[in-house]
């Protein structure tokens, strides 16, 4: 059949570059992330230009406003054995912490309309949960909203994330949320009418020290209180679950069959779209400069493009939160925490499970379109806003991961990026009023899981905040409980 | 395809085998050259819509020649040097690359396939597509065997690292090696030149030196630079050093790098541009010059800039028929070969492999038959690496794509970061290889 392909490895038509052009995503950031070109083993090399004349043709896009999306390194594909070698792993972190110049966006992306005067809410942060929030607030028929995101769509973490989804958490908050999210999930696709490709294959934890398998343990019998039903197995019997496992140095694992993973973009277009057919607007390519505050309530937020009057505002801006929170005067303890993550060539399904090393952080698994996703902390990484690349994760991640699967030595890794977490200092996150300044409601610090938990956090806070229904989720996670010695810590924490 | 010229007698002709079958092959070309001389066209099967895909680039740019190579998944025939008893395979076929049943997708979503949309919500639908789309997605099978250990990665300091050793890589290192500034020179191809070795010749461009005329250890050939990282002290490029004996990770930390690594072959949009027997200009004159094998016998050339006639001329002088030659920048020039013309391309033509071109021109529509349509078109500035170095790259449409900004001399933004050639836009080999040298020559001042 006659196509004109625009991006040959991942089969993208011109057609489907116009649709998305015709959709609104005019910058190459999104136009990438909606038709999936440039995502494939050249990683762009062939297509970029021609998608860039495309957007030059059709003249909704000034010449300034092209930008070539951020190269994704390495410029080869490179096999993973390579990448372990020896001398590699001893780089040590860069001075500044991989700083990059990452960019958002161009001035000239920015809408010319003009932005809202006034709105009932504004909503700091485009990202998922501000995405979620606005459209559970639509749902309730509060649709005088604005989001305000600086970037596109998907810049920041909730575009970065390697889309794992769990209930086996260490928190009985944490293990509702999950599951009410989850729940959420399986029905987004029939409710927003876009595929989120949730595959539940299953979280496999291996933990390596006594303390990480007692934890495991513990963790296993606090789930089945609340009907999660993981299984702890040995090393043996969980690699029937995953065949090619060395389990080298593994003690004891966890299961649960029901955890899984899902493919994060669609969610931001899905809640953005619905946003849209209800009236709330979300203005990307749009920075909050300041705060104008009187009387203990924020009067009005200034942007680069004008000031909007406002009786709510809503900081969901995750990393980037404790940044804005400062302009109006109010101190977070969120700290951002630079996390890499890697993708490589897309292979045939064999991985179930995402299998996570509990003790090292390290975690990895298979994507839909086949790709091996994984990452893992650093424990020499400084926190800072930098989403830079190094070869040090590269060489780390590889020595860990054929550790533990060795098989996988000779597949090649075709992309890297970072993301920050926004980390709290008893990894729970931060939510309701601000103390002292009772109309901004705070929603951050999710430290890296986010993403599964903005569902089902999003719709109780919109409940909340619509209804004014007592609810404990925002009293006992306030802001204040860090001056009060309050804190709920969470264990459970991957990468 | 025929090939050029029998082998010469120092030449080793051996088999290979692919899918089973013996096909000749002469040791150490492209294993894609093989193929492509034994008259095999599909290598592959896109990922989707499974259309057939041959040899385009040549340049492991795009993905059409990836095989499974002795049990490893998705290499890069036009990469891998061709050795006695290699088994080679095509993936994402059923049941064979030739005849692949999954073809059927193709037909049945003409329009396109919208995996955002198709059956959202639709109860048993979905959850069908999704298991049917899982194990359709993906590119080859696990490698057969685990890799042997890698041996341990090499490190390097100098004064200049030089990645590309084309037109400008190379005037580069003459300039720096004249002036006794050390340099390491990384090219990605097993030979020097860039487009000098590979590309049809323009009138004017430089001689290729002999590698031996470089300062020794100062070159390192199957060597493609994969990123330019910071470590706690320092920026280093991180290349991938290919030698027989296996690939190994060389850093290589340097007071100034020069990037000269060109541009990526550019697709044209015109329906089926991606049927085998549709090759990029670099890649049909490198089958020519370096691998004497000829990619059509009956050839369209369609294109624009300074590369496309000689490349027209090179195909006939090799004993290929010119059915048409299309120029897309305007009128062709009063010594244009026969059938020139200045027009746009429609379509190529063909089931599994070209077998004719529609194109239109101030007269009308025309189609001609072919075996090959070659695409001859100035490259795509390859900005990656001078990017992550901090380089900024502008969209300039006068100038047909992205450009790196730089200063007169080469200066990118990252202020110990210099680039040359094609990575400032078109330009001929002559234009490239003095930028390369002025860009030394600053860094020399620099460094000295």
């Amino acid at each position: 059949m006659s196509k004109v392909l625009v991006c040959p490895c991942e089969d993208v038509t011109d057609d489907d570059v116009r649709v998305a052009i015709d959709k609104g995503y005019r910058d190459i950031e999104s136009v990438k992330r909606y038709t999936g070109f440039g995502t494939g083993i050249c990683q762009g090399k062939s297509c970029l230009s021609a998608v860039a004349q495309m957007l030059f043709k059709s003249s909704k896009v000034p010449e300034a406003g092209i930008l070539p999306f951020t190269p994704r390194p390495p410029l080869y594909p490179t096999e993973i054995s390579l990448l372990a070698s020896e001398k590699a792993d001893s780089l040590q972190a860069p001075a500044d912490g991989a700083s990059a110049n990452i960019s958002f966006g161009a001035p000239a992306l920015r809408s010319e309309e003009p932005i809202p005067e006034r709105a009932k809410v504004v909503i700091i942060g485009g990202g998922i949960m501000g995405l979620a929030l606005a459209h559970n607030l639509g749902v309730r028929k509060e649709t005088d909203v604005v989001v305000l995101e600086k970037g596109y769509l998907c810049a920041g973490a909730s575009g970065r994330n390697g889309g794992g989804v769990r209930m086996q958490w260490g928190t009985p908050t944490n293990i509702e949320l999950a599951k009410r999210s989850i729940e959420l999930m399986k029905s987004f696709a029939r409710e927003m009418g876009i595929n989120i490709w949730l595959r539940q294959g299953g979280y496999l934890f291996l933990a390596k020290s006594r303390e990480t398998a007692e934890r495991l343990e513990s963790n296993a019998a606090l789930h089945h209180q609340h009907g999660v039903h993981t299984q702890v197995l040995t090393p043996d019997a969980a690699r029937e679950v995953v065949p090619q496992l060395t389990m080298k140095g593994i003690r004891l694992c966890a299961f649960h069959r029901d955890d899984g993973v899902i493919f994060p973009w669609p969610f931001l277009w899905g809640y953005a779209q619905s946003c849209a057919r209800r009236g709330i607007r979300v203005e990307t390519f749009t920075q909050v400069t300041g705060f104008e505050i009187s009387d203990g309530r924020i009067r009005r937020v200034r942007t680069d493009r004008g000031d909007i009057r406002c009786d709510t505002v809503v900081l969901a801006a995750g990393a980037w939160s404790a940044e804005l929170a400062k302009m109006a005067s109010v101190e977070l303890p969120n700290q951002p925490r630079r996390h890499e993550i890697l993708s490589t060539e897309p292979l045939k399904p064999f991985l179930g499970p995402l299998v996570t090393v509990l003790d090292t952080g390290l975690y990895f698994s298979q994507s839909m379109r086949g790709e091996i996703v994984g990452g893992m902390g650093d424990p020499q990484e400084r926190p800072g806003l930098k989403m830079g690349s190094t070869l040090r994760f590269l060489s780390r991640f590889a020595n860990a991961l054929l550790e533990q699967m060795p098989i996988l030595g000779r597949v090649k890794v075709l992309r890297q990026w970072a993301g920050c977490y926004d980390v709290t200092p008893d990894n729970s996150p931060i939510l309701g009023r601000t103390p002292g300044l009772l109309n901004l409601l705070q929603m951050s610090g999710f430290v890296g899981h986010g993403f599964m938990m903005a569902p089902a956090v999003a719709e109780r806070m919109a409940e909340w905040m619509v209804h004014e229904h007592e609810d404990d989720l925002f009293t006992r996670f306030n802001l204040s409980r860090f001056a009060e010695g309050r804190l709920i810590q969470e264990h459970m924490i991957i990468g | 395809m025929p090939r050029l010229r029998p082998a010469t007698s120092s030449a080793r002709q051996i088999a290979i085998d692919f899918e089973g079958h013996s096909v000749p092959a002469i040791e150490g070309e492209p294993v894609a050259c093989s193929l492509l001389a034994a008259g095999h066209a599909v290598f592959s099967r896109s990922v989707k819509y499974h259309r057939p895909r041959g040899p385009f680039c040549f340049a492991a740019a795009c993905s059409h020649c990836l095989m499974r190579v002795d049990g490893v998944p998705n290499l890069y025939t036009c990469r891998v040097p061709a050795r006695a008893g290699m088994r080679l395979e095509r993936q994402n076929a059923y049941p064979s690359a030739e005849h692949d049943v999954f073809r059927s997708i193709d037909w049945m979503f003409p329009r396109g396939l919208d995996h955002h949309e198709m059956f959202a919500g639709v109860p048993v639908a979905q959850s069908v597509m999704a298991k049917v789309a899982r194990h359709l997605a993906g590119l080859g099978l696990l490698p057969e065997k685990a890799a042997p250990p890698a041996v341990p990665a090499e490190v390097v300091s100098t004064d200049v690292a030089i990645l590309g050793a084309g037109a400008a890589g190379l005037a580069a290192a003459s300039a720096l090696a004249s002036k006794r500034v050390p340099f390491l020179l990384c090219e990605q191809e097993s030979f020097l030149g860039g487009r000098l070795a590979i590309s049809a010749t323009e009138p004017g461009a430089p001689e290729i030196p002999q590698a031996g005329a470089l300062p020794e250890d100062a070159l390192r050939l199957s060597s493609p630079a994969i990123g330019l990282y910071q470590d706690a002290s320092a920026r280093f490029a991180a290349v991938v050093c290919r030698t027989p004996a296996g690939a190994r990770l060389l850093v290589v930390y340097a007071k100034r790098f020069l990037i000269a690594v060109g541009g990526h072959p550019r697709l044209l949009p015109f329906e089926n541009n991606d049927l085998p027997g549709i090759f990029a200009g670099r890649a049909a004159s490198y089958l020519v010059r370096r691998c004497a094998v000829l990619p059509g016998k009956k050839v369209a050339v369609v294109g624009e800039g300074p590369e496309l006639y000689p490349l027209a001329a090179l195909l006939q002088q090799a004993g290929a028929s010119l059915s048409a030659l299309i120029d897309l920048g305007g009128s062709p020039p009063p010594d244009a070969p026969a059938g020139s013309f200045q027009g746009t391309v429609l379509k190529a033509h063909g089931r599994t492999a070209v077998s004719g071109l529609s194109f239109e021109m101030p007269a009308g529509k025309n189609k001609v038959s072919c075996d090959a349509v070659i695409v001859s078109a100035p490259p795509a500035a390859s900005y990656e690496l001078a990017r992550q170095a901090g380089a900024r790259v502008l969209f300039r449409g006068d100038r047909g794509g992205f450009t790196v900004e730089a200063d007169v001399n080469g200066r990118s933004l990252a202020s110990d970061v210099f680039v040359a050639g094609e990575m400032l836009g078109p330009m001929s080999a002559a234009e490239a290889a003095e930028s390369g040298r002025r860009a030394a020559e600053a860094i020399a001042r620099e460094v000295g």
